[in-house]
């Protein structure tokens, strides 16, 4: 079960490898990361159908915003669930990222524990 | 002696009609009055000759000679002078007449010639007098006329020039008028302005708080994750370090893990803190959007005199200050601009502490700083004090403490905006703000909100 995350901090890579180095090592959770939407969209379209379950991306990169992507990422893949991550927790990021078809909302500082529960979903689908 | 009085009647009549518009004083014209009734007899008793004529005779040249002496003697007929001296001649011959044939007929019958002859150059006399007169006359009439005439125009000049001076004083006081009333725009202008500047600089201020609040966020939240799961890991390594058997070395190791997770849990306390500073921060910066949502007042009140009082302990001259919280129970939720109360509980605080620094330095240690902030329900309104028991306001400054950039402050250590954007932020709120004060004992914000209507 592979899931792809999105963000420009690389430290994002190493965090999340040692939060989830459990399910890692135990539960066969592979995680892919991608450090811009450019990057994250040249992974997903190398392989169709795509490798992964599932997005997670960040909202305020540099080039093409999460936002960007997820909508590009919904009209060429629309069964992919995509979720966000953002630093900035106002209603009208929430609202866009609903609008444009995103499955859960999360903002930053992560709450590892909800996000470790939707993960666990995932990998139980 | 007919001619004696006529000249006499004649002068008389001459005398009365001559006055001018201001007329003669009343015993004069009473003098011409019984003089020409006296003229008048004479002239009838001479005409019937009645005895005895020598007396009447007399009486003529008495009354004629009153007459010039009236004239001569009189200031009011001053001007009059030549017209005394017009009949002297004829009246010196009738005298001279009357004497000699008073006295000696013969001589009179033998002077007869000469006398009329006197007579006649007399009447020449008293004719070219009497035309120098008139002519005096009509000069000095025209010279009245001259001067009347001055005086009539000067009198208009003088009224005109009074008028002027009526509508100058006027437009004086109009453009005084106006010029206060754009000095008092151009202050009004000129302080908007200044309150424009300060806002723009609170503003730019605000935006890059909020930038580098946002900037501290994404590192702050790395350093609070990696050392959360660093601890995490420690508990599985001394999970792992059990199955090891003993040896002094392992207890050294044990040890040592024990420090670095005592660290870690320090660094994540820590970060957790600077993230709650950071938070607030943001919050505070991000400006209002707006909304007013309901608010647990009390918790507010509790989160924002704290971050004060941190405030003010982290910043230069921190001063001990007991803060008491007497928050009323079951105080129902209250629609609130959230991020605007804020700074309005953080405001009246941060006044209080400046106000009691300034006693704490006055009075030393005898004085212990306290402030107390209470909550009421008042039923259709929420009531909020902040208590401070510092050195009071002035009766005379008190109207001003809510005025933009007024400040007690030294140099630049107040904006004078607080108190004015609290006033503002209440007001939005379509709240009161109230100042209670006694000088060295108490000074007590008190504010009024209206209940949201259920």
């Amino acid at each position: 079960m592979k899931i792809l995350v999105v963000d420009d901090e690389r430290d994002v890579e190493d965090l999340f490898r040692q939060k989830f180095r459990k399910e890692i090592r135990n539960e066969g959770l592979e995680l892919l990361f991608a450090y811009s939407g450019k990057e994250a969209l040249e992974i997903l379209e190398n392989n169709n159908p795509p490798l992964v379950a599932s997005v997670f991306s960040d909202i305020n990169m540099p080039g093409m915003s999460g936002l960007e992507m997820l909508g590009i990422i919904k009209n060429r893949f629309p069964q992919l669930q995509v979720s966000m991550i953002s630093a900035y927790g106002d209603s009208e990021n929430y609202q866009k990222a609903m609008s444009y078809g995103a499955k859960g909302f999360f903002t930053k500082p992560v709450d590892f524990e909800s996000l470790r529960k939707e993960i666990g979903e995932i990998l139980r689908s | 002696m007919i001619l004696v009085n006529l000249i006499s009647l004649f002068l008389l009549y001459y005398l009365k009609k001559s006055a001018g518009p201001q007329g003669f004083p009343e015993n004069l014209n009473r003098y011409f009055k019984y003089g020409m009734i006296a003229a008048a007899i004479l002239i009838a008793l001479g005409i019937a000759k009645a005895p005895p004529e020598i007396l009447f005779q007399l009486l003529s040249f008495v009354l004629v000679g009153g007459i010039i002496y009236l004239i001569l003697n009189t200031p009011e007929l001053d001007y009059q002078k030549t017209l005394a001296i017009t009949p002297l001649p004829i009246i010196g011959v009738q005298l001279l007449e009357y004497l000699i044939k008073t006295i000696s007929p013969a001589v009179f019958d033998i002077l007869e010639n000469y006398l009329d002859a006197a007579g006649f150059f007399a009447l020449i006399w008293a004719v070219t007098m009497w035309l120098n007169h008139r002519k005096q006359m009509k000069e000095i009439e025209i010279e009245r006329i001259i001067s009347k005439e001055q005086e009539r125009q000067l009198r208009n000049t003088e009224e005109q020039k009074s008028q002027l001076e009526v509508l100058v004083a006027e437009r004086t006081s109009e453009i005084l008028k106006q010029k206060e009333e754009l000095q008092e725009a151009l202050n009004d202008l000129q302080s908007t302005q200044a309150q424009l500047i300060q806002q723009e600089k609170l503003a730019s201020l605000g935006q890059l708080t909020a930038g580098i609040a946002h900037e501290i966020k994404n590192p702050l939240n790395f350093v609070n994750n990696f050392s959360e799961l660093s601890v995490d890991f420690l508990e599985e390594i001394g999970e792992e370090m059990a199955k090891i058997s003993e040896s002094p070395e392992k207890q050294n190791i044990l040890d040592l893990l024990e420090d670095v997770k005592s660290n870690l849990v320090k660094i994540r306390h820590h970060g957790s803190r600077a993230d709650g500073i950071v938070r607030s921060m943001l919050m505070h910066s991000r400006g209002g959007t707006g909304t007013m949502d309901p608010t647990d007042l009390n918790l507010l009140i509790r989160e924002y005199s704290n971050l004060a009082f941190h405030g003010m302990r982290a910043n230069p001259n921190p001063i001990n200050v007991d803060i008491q919280l007497e928050l009323a129970d079951n105080l129902p939720q209250v629609k609130l601009n959230a991020e605007d109360f804020s700074r309005v509980i953080l405001n009246l605080v941060k006044n209080a502490f400046d106000a009691m620094r300034d006693k704490i330095n006055a009075l030393g240690s005898d004085y212990s700083a306290k402030v107390t902030i209470r909550t009421k329900d008042l039923g259709d309104q929420i009531l909020i004090e902040v208590e401070d028991n510092g050195p009071g306001v002035p009766d005379e400054i008190r109207d001003k403490l809510l005025m933009p950039f007024f400040t007690t402050k030294k140099g630049t250590e107040g904006t004078g905006l607080g108190l004015s954007i609290t006033h503002d932020i209440i007001k939005s709120h379509e709240g009161k703000l109230d100042i209670e004060s006694t000088v060295g004992e108490f000074t007590r914000f008190r504010i009024l909100l209206p209940k949201a209507k259920p």
